[in-house]
């Protein structure tokens, strides 16, 4: 189960990007979302899955790299996500 | 010297949302002050208040939102009214030659009060990553900036309740010296914080709530006053060089030709009616004018039993006989006191009345105060036959006291 598809939703809800923007392959850059925004969505997604960020610089260029991130994270963490993709 | 011209004005206020509302508002006497519609309105003494009620957030993007504490979206709204009157564009080269010039008492109060109830609720609680971006006192200045392009030089005044009005006169001092061709002046305030508003009931300088009749409570010069209501918003000048303004066909509302600035050196909080006579003689004097040339005076007039007495006696010291002839309004009876903001929307006013020929009423001034004696303007907005120059005062906590005079504009 991937985080993709409720990161892709948050990104919508919380930052008013269009359904169709956010594509696993969409630059964050080009969709308006710089750095610092980036940081704001990553605390928001460690609430949403209940999961601790490394605290480490990862390269996230797109959408799809913050979806990999979580995904790794939550695996480390031995995070349940449902079928909904939260985490549990 | 250089002239300094007006070409634009914004304001955002509890009295609507554009200068115009604002000036309009004034004049029909309607007040802005109500009670406060929050969860923790019944921590407080008293519920009144003079919040902004246009939906400012509907605004913003919410990607934009992400970053802009509620005082940067008052503060880049009314930048946006004063650009769009101006008809400026600081995209191209022009950018590089305007400066920013703002003024506010506490910046973003409300995400740094949120930070706080946040962390000291819940330990484990981070604040957000942009709490720091939002709350510094320079957010408005930068995002003014980074919103509208403007690249020149950029200063953010905390002066509290003179802050705006000191960045409109530090922008037309660079302007007159040749430093700049164009600025945005002015300052914003969002302060309606629980934190914020029991920190100031504290400080017992707060109007008591009339019972009937609230949105009448702030009564300055009046002899049942008991002090202000805070309030929030943004006021925006575009401030040019007057011959660039001629040049590109701009309509010029207003020329600014003297400011004053001193410091009382006396008491934290209690005014000093002596540093706010030179800083109204300091800006007669710039402006080349003598105590028989201000036709109209928008007065700090908080509405302190302390501060009204003390700013009609400054008057009375700077104007001699004149001071019973001058009309002298205090506006914030009906627009609250917008701290560091309220600087820039008196200056806002002043123009208006200097635009109109009419200067607003002092408004819930039933009962005259022997002590305050000057033609306050009690009985609603008046048409005067000859209205060329104004005087704006605004006096700060910590004992700055900053004077604007304008004149009509002639070429």
């Amino acid at each position: 189960m991937s985080s993709l598809p409720v990161i892709q939703k948050m990104l919508v809800e919380e930052f008013g990007l269009s359904p169709d923007q956010v594509h696993p392959d969409s630059k964050l850059e080009e969709l308006g979302v710089d750095s610092l925004a980036t940081v704001e969505f990553m605390f928001m997604l460690e609430d949403k899955f209940k999961l601790k960020m490394t605290g480490e610089p990862v390269p996230i260029k797109t959408v799809g790299d913050i979806a990999r991130e979580v995904d790794a994270m939550v695996a480390k963490q031995g995070i349940q996500l449902d079928a909904g993709g939260q985490g549990a | 010297m250089r002239r300094v011209v007006v070409t634009g004005v914004g304001a955002i206020t509890p009295l609507g949302e554009h200068a115009d509302a604002l000036v309009q508002a004034l004049n029909q006497g309607i007040s802005g002050v109500r009670a406060l519609e929050t969860p923790w309105v019944g921590q407080l003494v008293s519920p009144l208040a003079a919040p902004v009620t246009a939906p400012v957030e509907n605004h913003f993007p919410k990607l934009r939102r992400l970053m802009l504490d509620r005082v940067a979206q008052l503060s880049l709204l009314a930048t946006r009214e004063a650009l769009g009157q101006a008809r400026m564009d600081f995209h191209g080269d022009a950018g590089l030659e305007c400066g920013i010039f703002w003024g506010t008492g506490m910046g973003g109060a409300t995400t740094l009060e949120q930070a706080y109830v946040e962390s000291f609720l819940n330990h484990a609680a981070r604040p957000r990553p942009s709490t720091i971006v939002m709350f510094m006192a320079n957010s408005s200045t930068g995002q003014i900036g980074i919103e509208y392009k403007i690249r020149g030089p950029s200063f953010t005044y905390s002066s509290a309740c003179s802050s705006s009005a000191v960045a409109i006169g530090e922008a037309f001092t660079a302007i007159r010296a040749g430093r700049l061709r164009f600025a945005v002046a002015g300052g914003g305030e969002a302060l309606l914080t629980l934190g914020v508003m029991k920190a100031w009931e504290s400080l017992q300088t707060l109007a008591k709530p009339d019972p009937e009749h609230p949105e009448t409570s702030c009564r300055p010069f009046a002899k049942d006053r008991s002090g202000f209501i805070l309030g929030e918003g943004a006021a925006a000048l575009v401030l040019e060089e007057a011959s660039s303004a001629e040049a590109r066909g701009a309509t010029i509302l207003a020329e600014i030709i003297g400011y004053g600035n001193t410091t009382d050196a006396s008491h934290i909080t209690q005014p000093d009616a002596g540093g706010q006579a030179r800083a109204m003689q300091a800006a007669l004097a710039q402006a080349g004018m003598g105590p028989g040339d201000i036709q109209h005076i928008n007065a700090h007039g908080t509405g302190t039993q302390v501060g009204d007495i003390s700013e009609t006696n400054a008057i009375k010291q700077v104007f001699g006989p004149w001071a019973h002839r001058i009309p002298v309004s205090a506006t914030k009876a009906l627009h609250g006191h917008l701290m560091g903001a309220t600087g820039a929307v008196e200056m806002v006013a002043a123009l208006g009345a200097l635009r109109t020929g009419i200067v607003p009423p002092t408004a819930h001034l039933a009962q005259p105060d022997p002590e305050c004696d000057l033609d306050y303007v009690p009985e609603g907005a008046r048409k005067l036959p000859v209205l060329d120059t104004v005087m704006s005062n605004s006096f700060g906590f910590g004992g700055n006291n900053a004077v604007l005079v304008a004149r009509r504009y002639l070429p």
